[in-house]
């Protein structure tokens, strides 16, 4: 059984191949001068220092973060009733409303996008709100479905336990269902708010180029200004916040988990 | 989950036959013969090419075309230089200059481009490469001003000229492209100085025109989306390519173009062949092919663009030819002011940067 | 009041459906329109699918995208399924090292793996092409399938595999007779989350496809800003057939049970 282990052994080499060495090559890019085809070895802390010395990059970044938190917890209000609800419908009624979620996205989000930007068109409105619009409508999907996961494994029994203790309908959501669907809806959390903080082309799209997203800046720092370094300076940056607030959420995860 | 996991592989795979399924050789051209390959791999701006030209081009020698597209410049040049190997490419004139000074394209062989001599007058004899040595001309043009005639009088645009963008009576109704230099050109012009300037004080100047812009003005940025808008009279003002403009005013006549006094952008786009292209002999015979009377006018007319192409920028813009009244097909050539565009790596980079900003600061 | 409420529900549920396939209703009545235009309606044709289908670029870009989704789906079930099973069977700590670093393409934003792949074709002057898309895919669909299968494993039941051996499996029998068919539904939900990732991805495509590839995410990006309603076309295409797909592998199912119903 043990022998078992080595079949493990191509995919480490592997996870080097294509985990390790790109990381590696996107951090010796932001540590380096210009130099786009070949890594230069010149190293400097210009790109950091220049992220952090000029006030519009630090904005960029806090506006993304805001817009992602925004679409997420539009996502929980949204997601949340509707996930319940199809989770108390009859079992052949929840197999088609989740079929009907799924529908949609198998048709290429830059499609559903794209199809946005006409409607958005008829209204007259803040270029921000087309964004999250644009965004919420992206990722509503996976929330609904990750709140539905864990609401129909929930136990009814433990519902009847509470009607019968005497809990109302109320008590009993907020003690008993709540509690036991956060798991749900911190997978949920990140699934929408990982890809909604690096989006580039919905703010593209929607955004009519001027609402400008961190992803946005790394985009147009390799492909517009070829600045490779300063761009994978950002990028670094970037996957540093995100994957700190992925720890912070796990964290509260666990310590939602262990209270109860 | 299973059935429904093999279903859909089924299905798809029964798809992608049927869209491999290899078209019937429609003559008996022999391309490898002739020009030792059969596929080409073109890479040109989205929808700038007429609808039949590749296909007319396959068939008559019997190759694949590979048609890819970029929309912009700088993106065609990263993706030379991170190894993509093409072998016709589009760049306009300031990346022509600076592909031959960086050797990135290969002189080409007159004596394979048959119809070198149908080159229009106006691009005869580029700066970037007055000798035709590295490229061939493919779409000329201008930048100016659309305005719907309901909204501005052609007074007050000779008038003002690009300062009518940051005119506050127009707030909430301009658009602008979002491209770094089609708003640093007017910024410069509007302030007199020259587009190609590097002078620091100056390119500051113009970077707080275009802020100011951004602050007062409730500027609109985009790209194509333009041409709808201003058919549906969405907006007053909007600066525009000649070619987008063509195409505008044949859909809507109350709309008209204009290029200011203080002059503009004139620029044209070429056709290239890059150092490390495979297909040398059939990209050649590709942009031979573009010269044909016949193909230009294709090209000319699904596209909107000024031909660069003497026979069908004659016939088109002549009495009773596609564009016939429409001003924006023929822009102004000659005029002192109006320049192009020269390859200034560290300026265009700068200005990049700063037209982030800008951008970045009309979201607050 | 029990009814209101359901009927409350319901229609919440229909608003949000409706969210959902308004756009998608919106591209397919534009694939009809006469004109270029996206938001003027004037009158209707049917030749954007015409031109679509004459469009050999655009049924290039459909072949690659279902190739590169299929063949990455195949690779990266296998392979991950491989791993995992080795995974469980390895010491803890390797364990864990492997499973962070297996996390980081899930946790990174797409587009920084994107500029990371590029990064490293690039350097190793690897001309980008359908290999480098399909590798890249391979490489970003794993970690997904390790993801849903390791859950499965850890409720495995190691005493089977053993008496299997002990009653002269080989380890290979073990392994396809014994492990793997008790992994069955995380493999296939592995899989099917391999193959929508990889059919809908956009940015890691963009950046690794090289001069003579388009998939259909490229397609459409690279011609928004000349708008052109052939991508209707093609999006209304692809929604029917994901959708008739879809109604028959859930309906025919169900008839089938009525009718075993009906028969007892």
């Amino acid at each position: 059984m043990k022998s078992f282990s080595k079949m493990a052994w191509p995919y480490m080499l592997w996870l080097g191949a294509f985990v390790v060495i790109p990381m590696f090559l996107i951090l010796m890019y932001s540590i380096t001068r210009q130099g786009n085809s070949v890594i230069t070895l010149n190293f400097t802390i210009e790109n950091f220092a220049k992220f952090f010395s000029d006030s519009i990059f630090p904005i960029v970044l806090w506006r993304s973060l805001k817009i992602a938190l925004i679409t997420t917890v539009l996502c929980i209000l949204i997601g949340y009733p509707c996930a319940y609800i199809i989770a108390n419908m009859s079992e052949r009624a929840q197999a088609f409303a989740i079929l009907l979620i799924t529908l949609p996205m198998w048709i290429n989000m830059l499609i559903r996008t794209y199809a946005w930007k006409g409607i958005l068109s008829y209204f007259d409105m803040d270029a921000s709100i087309k964004v999250i619009i644009g965004m919420v409508y992206n990722f509503l999907p996976f929330m609904i479905l990750q709140i539905h996961t864990s609401l129909s494994k929930l136990d009814r029994n433990l519902i009847t336990a509470a009607e019968d203790l005497g809990a109302d309908k109320f008590e009993t959501f907020k003690r008993v269902i709540l509690p036991l669907s956060i798991p749900g809806v911190i997978s949920g959390i990140t699934l929408v708010f990982l890809p909604a903080v690096s989006s580039f082309f919905i703010p593209k799209l929607l955004g009519g180029g001027e609402y400008v997203l961190i992803g946005n800046l790394i985009e147009n720092y390799f492909i517009s200004v070829g600045n490779w370094n300063y761009g994978s300076a950002i990028s670094l940056i970037m996957a540093l916040v995100i994957i700190l607030s992925m720890f912070v959420t796990k964290k509260l995860d666990k310590k939602v988990g262990s209270e109860d | 989950m299973k059935k429904l996991a093999l279903c859909l592989l089924s299905v798809l795979m029964i798809l992608s036959l049927g869209a491999c399924s290899k078209k019937e050789n429609k003559s008996d051209f022999d391309p490898i013969a002739e020009f030792g390959s059969d596929t080409l791999n073109v890479f040109n701006w989205g929808e700038y090419i007429g609808e039949e030209t590749q296909k007319a081009f396959e068939e008559k020698y019997n190759v694949k075309v590979n048609y890819k597209m970029f929309d912009s410049n700088e993106e065609m040049y990263t993706s030379m230089i991170m190894g993509d190997s093409y072998d016709v490419i589009y760049p306009s004139d300031y990346m022509v200059e600076r592909l031959i000074k960086e050797g990135r394209i290969q002189k080409l062989d007159t004596s394979l481009i048959t119809n070198i001599d149908k080159i229009a007058d106006g691009l005869a004899s580029p700066d970037y490469d007055p000798a035709h040595e590295y490229s061939i001309p493919y779409f000329q043009g201008s930048v100016g001003i659309a305005y719907n005639k309901n909204m501005v009088t052609i007074e007050e645009l000779e008038a003002e000229g690009w300062n009518i963008l940051v005119n506050p009576k127009y707030k909430g109704q301009i658009f602008v492209y979002d491209a770094d230099r089609d708003n640093f050109m007017p910024a410069f012009k509007a302030l007199g100085y020259s587009m190609n300037t590097t002078d620091e004080a100056e390119i500051e100047a113009a970077y707080q025109w275009l802020l100011n812009q951004a602050k007062t003005m409730e500027p609109a940025y985009g790209t194509d989306e333009i041409n709808d808008d201003m058919i549906n009279g969405n907006y007053a003002l909007a600066i525009c390519y000649s070619g987008a403009a063509s195409y505008i005013i044949s859909e809507n006549d109350e709309i008209g173009y204009y290029e200011p006094k203080q002059g503009t952008n004139v620029w044209s786009d070429a056709m290239c062949i890059p150092t490390d292209a495979k297909n040398v002999k059939l990209a050649h015979a590709w942009i031979n092919f573009n010269l044909e009377k016949e193909v230009a006018m294709d090209n000319s007319i699904y596209v909107g663009y000024t031909s660069g192409q003497k026979e069908a920028l004659a016939e088109l813009s002549a009495e009773g030819g596609e564009f016939d009244g429409i001003e924006a097909y023929t822009p102004r050539v000659g005029y002192e002011l109006d320049e192009e565009y020269h390859d200034d790596n560290v300026l265009k980079e700068k200005l990049a940067e700063l037209w982030v900003k800008v951008k970045a600061t009309k979201g607050e | 009041m029990e009814k209101l409420k359901n009927f409350l529900g319901k229609s919440y549920v229909w608003l949000v459906m409706l969210f959902f396939y308004v756009p998608i209703i919106y591209v397919c009545v534009f694939s009809f329109n006469e004109s270029k235009s996206l938001t003027r309606f004037t009158g209707f044709s049917l030749q954007w699918y015409q031109k679509m289908f004459e469009s050999r670029t655009i049924m290039e870009a459909i072949y690659y995208t279902v190739a590169i989704a299929v063949i990455a789906t195949i690779v990266s079930t296998v392979v991950g399924t491989i791993t995992a099973i080795g995974l469980s069977k390895s010491r803890k700590i390797v364990r864990d090292v492997v499973l962070q670093i297996n996390d980081l393409p899930m946790m990174n934003p797409d587009i920084v793996t994107a500029i990371g792949f590029m990064l490293l074709f690039t350097s190793l002057h690897i001309e980008k092409g359908f290999m480098t898309i399909l590798l890249a895919h391979i490489a970003f669909c794993i970690p997904y399938v390790i993801l849903s299968v390791m859950p499965r494993l850890r409720q495995l039941d190691d005493n089977l595999a053993e008496a299997a051996l002990d009653l002269g499996c080989t380890p290979v029998q073990a392994l396809t007779k014994v492990i793997i068919p008790q992994l069955k539904t995380g493999i296939v939900s592995g899989a099917l989350i391999a193959f929508t990732m990889s059919f809908d991805d956009f940015v890691i495509s963009f950046f690794t496809s090289g001069s003579g590839i388009n998939t259909i995410a490229i397609y459409v990006y690279s011609s928004i800003k000349r708008i052109n309603p052939t991508i209707n076309a093609l999006s209304t295409i692809i929604v029917l057939i994901v959708t008739v797909v879809l109604i028959v592998v859930n309906v025919v199912p169900m008839i089938k049970d009525k009718k075993l119903k009906e028969g007892k």
